[in-house]
């Protein structure tokens, strides 16, 4: 291979296993196997884990630096597990840390068998699973199906050898005029689905970035060394993927080129792959389609899912923030009620914030320009078709409002996804570039780089937030675990309160609706194995004036409703609807307790 | 029947003259009773509990008009409010008695009749059984019992013969597939001077809805929060909501066009209905000195209406008393209850077909009303003032946007018909000045300001 087009030399990898380090004689490139490494123990076994789990977001370059380089790295993120753990997280999602050009944030991945350097070594990730799983929190990451680098040596193969085995990774066409009802998804930046490429002398498809080119599905090959990449890490120990970008894979012409037929028949080989060798592990979708679409990549609710055990549930997040702003509960009742029944082995993964910008792609244009005036009002604010901000900033910093926020993403239904950082009510830094205005380092301790990384304060990835209001020296871990009515220690009880009801994981959501549209109320009724109730009533105030409400709760005549939180007892339900008064922002949890049960309150 | 019970009915009718006023749902409180008859009474339950169905007549002078209670006596009576107790003979109002109230339904599920009631499902309806129903306690003029937070009864207090305007509009809608109202399930049918008379409707209960008036309300409250901007920069913009409004009510319009009779407005009947709003402002003006300076403009404003061009306009069933108070918002969008047209009105005039435009005109006032409700009472603040009018100008805009993309020709944009639209509401406003003279002086300020406004040329 000529050196101008060996990836590699450019990437770091010298001196680790890493793609194409050798070449085989049928032209095959050599890749890392999971048995050139010690696997990971594996967390304790129950396969429903994931119903009830708590997730939370971590870049690892954001979170924790342990070899002073400026950037986080996998021995960083393993440090502060027991951190992690004491707030009470199930799994930790990291987004992908594979070896990466790092155009795409890391989502343009050019090894799908090796770590990026700065962030450490295959070994490294080991480590960081043993240590989490010992400590009850799983893993999972992000594996990019649909695309690659095109730094990965398999493009570099399929553009310079047309003959070769690597031929028809990719959708190649001489022309740039296929599948052309398939729209452009980053508008700003992209004029096309095709690029033309010199060294082959044709045009490959890819539906994000130019640098990102598709991988071509209809190749045999690439299913088989996609489905061999999941089981590199599966070996190594992971508890499961987020299959990022997942309705692109397979372009047929005549459609619009997403959530095509076979496109499901890969995600079924996918989760075959999972079940038949690798039982408790998980896939979750990201697929930013309606419900009624991303239901699909469930598979077939008579079998209880078949493709991916989660989705996230996209459209929910955007409407919780025009709710409260609109003082009004349709916008979030409305989605719930357009939300299909989802099969039983499969639960929503559901988030107010993660990485990316607060995404407005499922909202009607006449909602999307409604969010952008209410929630970025700076045109910095504003990224492809969403707004990157932080969700204290968000809120305007409004404590109430980050504790509604964040006792509806725990009581809806679905695993709540919470973001690094929002624990403590991080601020953002508008005036970076791209998306990282929310990708900036954990706060940690009012020290240096507020005790994210040792290094010289020159040196780091991003700046820390320093502004008067979000700025570490006030607003870290440190000074808020040590005060007992800091938001992170709220969160964390809020937590705690969440995992001792099963109920908020798989009882079934009933909006009671209620003459004040200014609150959401619902109850989450789970009927236990044992043929018992658990039902807990949630009543949110999305009004910052107080409220009062009128619940009908006649099936639950003489309940007790207690209150989830101090365990106070109101009154008992009668036949008359139940009166309740909110303040501004405010919300009850309760368990409605039925008289036999009378001192039970779990 | 037996004896005890004809006893007991004859003396509850000696005490009604003294309870009927004290009773919200009563319209005849202007006038003393000079005495109530027994026109029939049907057991729905003997013995004890005893649940008597009794129809009676009111006489009120030369006025005669026919009423329905529902009557309980038993052993063991549950707590009822104080006002519910007919007299000392031991009878209560029963609406608010769930134990007894429940065999409304019975009878429904069963489709039974008893006596003269004829208890009816709506063709293909299956209904669920053994619900507790309790009443609303915001109606007026009817009382309605929610069985289980799924259905509700609409029991008519005052009767007429013949099919009820209400459930004959709600069918035909519903005969049409308009989306935009709650769904008929059952009706209650009695006799009145031997012909057949609606005294109930069951329909769907909707308990995930808000009422316009509720959600309105809640947009004009964010918006007096944030004085400094304008209602379309505030997070509680009501537009959106007000033009979906507008559509479902122009869907309304339309269906009931195509199912029932509708006719071309003529002249007689332009010269008639000017005729009535000049009787009606000459009758207010008498009374309500403050609407005096008002009264050449208003004239002017509803002579204008004879020029208005030939069959620019089709008369048509319309809802006939329609505000923010009579439509819902449920997840599904805007639903409009209640079609039995003004109350106070009489049952020809409720019947009458009439101008789609009036409903129009009496939304258009309710988004005035609920601009300024916060302000009543208050001492003025320009700003304040000028923030709520801005708000009423967006809203009854957007409202009347959302009925011309749907309203078919000859309505269409309902602004195109200026004259007519604007003398509607006129001829409500002087309605609402009379009411809010004799009922909250504090308001009288609402329909006179927006008076002034419309006359001046506003829109």
């Amino acid at each position: 291979m000529p050196e101008e087009l060996r990836p590699d030399a450019a990437l770091g990898l010298e001196g680790v296993p890493h793609t194409g380090e050798a070449i085989t004689e049928d032209g095959m490139l050599v890749e890392p196997q999971a048995g050139d490494f010690k696997s990971a123990k594996q967390a304790p076994s129950n396969p429903e884990w994931f119903k009830g789990a708590v997730f939370y977001e971590v870049l690892v370059r954001a979170f924790a630096d342990s070899n002073g380089d400026g950037t986080g790295d996998l021995r960083g993120l393993a440090g502060r597990l027991d951190y992690l753990e004491w707030l009470g997280v199930d799994c930790l999602w990291l987004p992908p840390f594979y070896a990466s050009p790092l155009r795409d944030g890391g989502y343009d991945i050019s090894d799908f068998r090796a770590v990026l350097p700065e962030f450490g070594s295959v070994e490294d990730f080991v480590y960081l699973l043993n240590e989490a799983h010992r400590r009850g929190i799983r893993v999972i990451t992000d594996l990019v199906l649909n695309h690659t680098s095109d730094a990965h040596p398999w493009f570099q193969q399929s553009r310079s050898d047309p003959d070769g085995p690597y031929s028809d990774y990719y959708v190649w066409s001489d022309d740039d005029s296929r599948y052309a009802d398939a729209r452009i998804i980053f508008v700003d930046t992209e004029s096309s689905n095709w690029t033309y490429d010199p060294v082959r002398g044709q045009f490959y498809w890819h539906r994000f970035f130019t640098h990102q080119p598709d991988l071509n599905y209809e190749n045999p090959d690439v299913q088989e060394a996609m489905l061999d990449v999941l089981r590199f890490w599966l070996d190594l120990g992971i508890d499961g993927f987020r299959l990022d970008a997942v309705p692109y894979l397979f372009e047929q012409e005549g459609t619009n080129c997403e959530n095509l037929p076979r496109t499901h028949e890969f995600l079924k080989r996918c989760r075959k792959v999972v079940d038949d060798e690798y039982p408790g592990r998980i896939l979750l979708a990201e697929a930013n389609q309606w419900p009624s679409d991303v239901v699909e990549y469930f598979g077939d609710p008579l079998v209880g899912g078949d493709e991916c055990h989660m989705a996230f549930h996209f459209p929910l997040m955007p409407r919780i923030f025009m709710a409260v702003r609109r003082e009004s509960r349709f916008p979030i009742s409305e989605i719930l009620t357009k939300t299909p029944e989802i099969p039983s082995g499969t639960q929503w993964g559901i988030f107010l914030r993660n990485h990316d910008e607060l995404t407005l792609e499922m909202v009607t244009d006449e909602e999307r320009d409604y969010m952008y005036a209410e929630y970025a009002k700076d045109p910095r604010m504003k990224a492809n078709i969403g707004i990157r901000r932080r969700l204290a900033p968000l809120l305007d910093n409004d404590r109430n409002q980050q504790e509604l926020f964040t006792a509806m993403l725990l009581s809806l239904p679905g695993s709540p996804v919470l973001y690094y950082g929002d624990e403590i009510g991080m601020g953002d830094n508008i005036w970076l570039g791209d998306r990282d205005a929310v990708r900036t380092p954990m706060q940690w301790t009012p020290d240096r780089n507020a005790g994210f990384s040792m290094c010289d304060p020159g040196r780091i990835y991003l700046p820390v937030i320093m502004d008067p209001v979000y700025g570490y020296q006030g607003l870290n871990v440190e000074a808020q675990s040590n005060n007992a009515s800091s938001l992170l220690n709220w969160t964390r009880r809020m937590i705690e309160v969440r995992k001792q009801h099963h109920a908020f994981a798989e009882g079934e959501f009933i909006d009671l609706g209620g003459s004040n549209p200014s609150v959401l109320a619902y109850k989450r009724h789970w009927r236990r194995p044992d043929g018992r109730h658990d039902v807990v009533l949630c009543v949110n105030n999305l009004s910052r004036f107080p409220q009062p409400v009128e619940l009908d709760l006649g099936a639950h005549r003489f309940s007790t409703p207690v209150e989830l939180t101090g365990g106070v007892r109101f009154p008992e339900i009668g036949e008359l609807p139940y009166l309740l008064t909110l303040p501004g922002h405010g919300f009850y949890w309760f368990q409605l307790v039925e008289p036999e049960e009378e001192g039970d309150t779990r | 029947m037996s004896a005890d019970i004809e006893r007991f009915v004859a003396g509850l009718a000696a005490e009604l003259p003294g309870w009927l006023p004290g009773q919200r749902w009563f319209a005849g409180k202007d006038r003393p009773i000079t005495g109530v008859t027994p026109l029939g009474t049907t057991v729905l339950l003997d013995g004890d509990p005893l649940l008597l169905h009794v129809v009676v007549e009111v006489a009120q002078g030369d006025r005669r008009e026919p009423y329905q209670l529902l009557v309980g006596r038993r052993s063991h009576p549950p707590e009822v409010p104080a006002a519910s107790w007919i007299g000392a003979l031991g009878g209560y109002e029963a609406t608010g008695d769930a134990d007894l109230t429940a065999v409304l339904l019975d009878l429904m599920v069963r489709g039974e009749r008893v006596g003269s009631l004829d208890f009816a499902r709506e063709p293909g309806v299956e209904l669920g059984r053994d619900l507790r129903a309790r009443p609303i306690t915001s109606e007026q003029s009817n009382t309605s019992l929610v069985y289980g937070g799924q259905y509700i009864l609409k029991l008519f207090r005052k009767l007429s013969p013949g099919e009820n305007k209400d459930l004959l509009l709600h069918r035909a809608l519903q005969a049409a597939g308009c989306e935009h109202i709650a769904p008929t399930l059952g009706s209650i049918t009695g006799e009145l001077a031997g012909k057949p008379a609606t005294i109930g409707m069951l329909q769907q209960f909707l308990s995930d809805a808000v009422d316009g008036w509720a959600m309105a309300t809640t947009s004009v409250r964010d918006l007096m929060a944030e004085p400094e901007l304008g209602p379309d920069e505030v997070g509680g913009d009501f537009a959106g909501e007000a033009e979906r409004l507008g559509r479902a009510v122009a869907t309304v319009h339309a269906d009931l066009a195509r199912a029932l009779d509708t006719e071309p407005i003529d002249d007689d009947e332009l010269a008639r209905t000017v005729g009535a709003m000049t009787e009606r402002l000459d009758d207010v003006a008498a009374r309500v000195p403050e609407l005096v300076p008002h009264v050449p403009g208003l004239r002017a404003a509803f002579e204008a209406i004879r020029s208005a061009p030939a069959n620019s306009i089709t008369m048509q069933y319309i809802h006939g008393d329609l505000h923010l108070g009579q439509v819902l918002r449920t997840v599904n969008g805007w639903l409009l209850l209640d079609f039995e047209g003004e109350p106070a009105a009489p049952v020809e005039e409720r019947h009458a077909l009439r101008s789609p435009l009036r409903d129009v005109a009496g939304m258009l006032r309710s988004f005035d009303y609920a601009a300024q409700q916060l302000l009543v009472g208050q001492d003025a603040d320009p700003l304040l003032t000028e923030r709520a009018l801005e708000w009423a100008r967006r809203n009854r805009a957007a409202f009347c946007d959302g009925y011309a993309k749907v309203a078919d020709e000859p309505i269409g944009d309902p602004r195109d018909h200026g004259a007519l639209l604007r003398a509607f509401e006129l001829d409500k406003a002087v309605y609402e000045v009379a009411y809010e003279h004799a009922n909250r002086p504090d308001w009288l300020g609402v329909p006179l300001s927006s008076i002034a406004w419309i006359t001046q040329g506003g829109e």
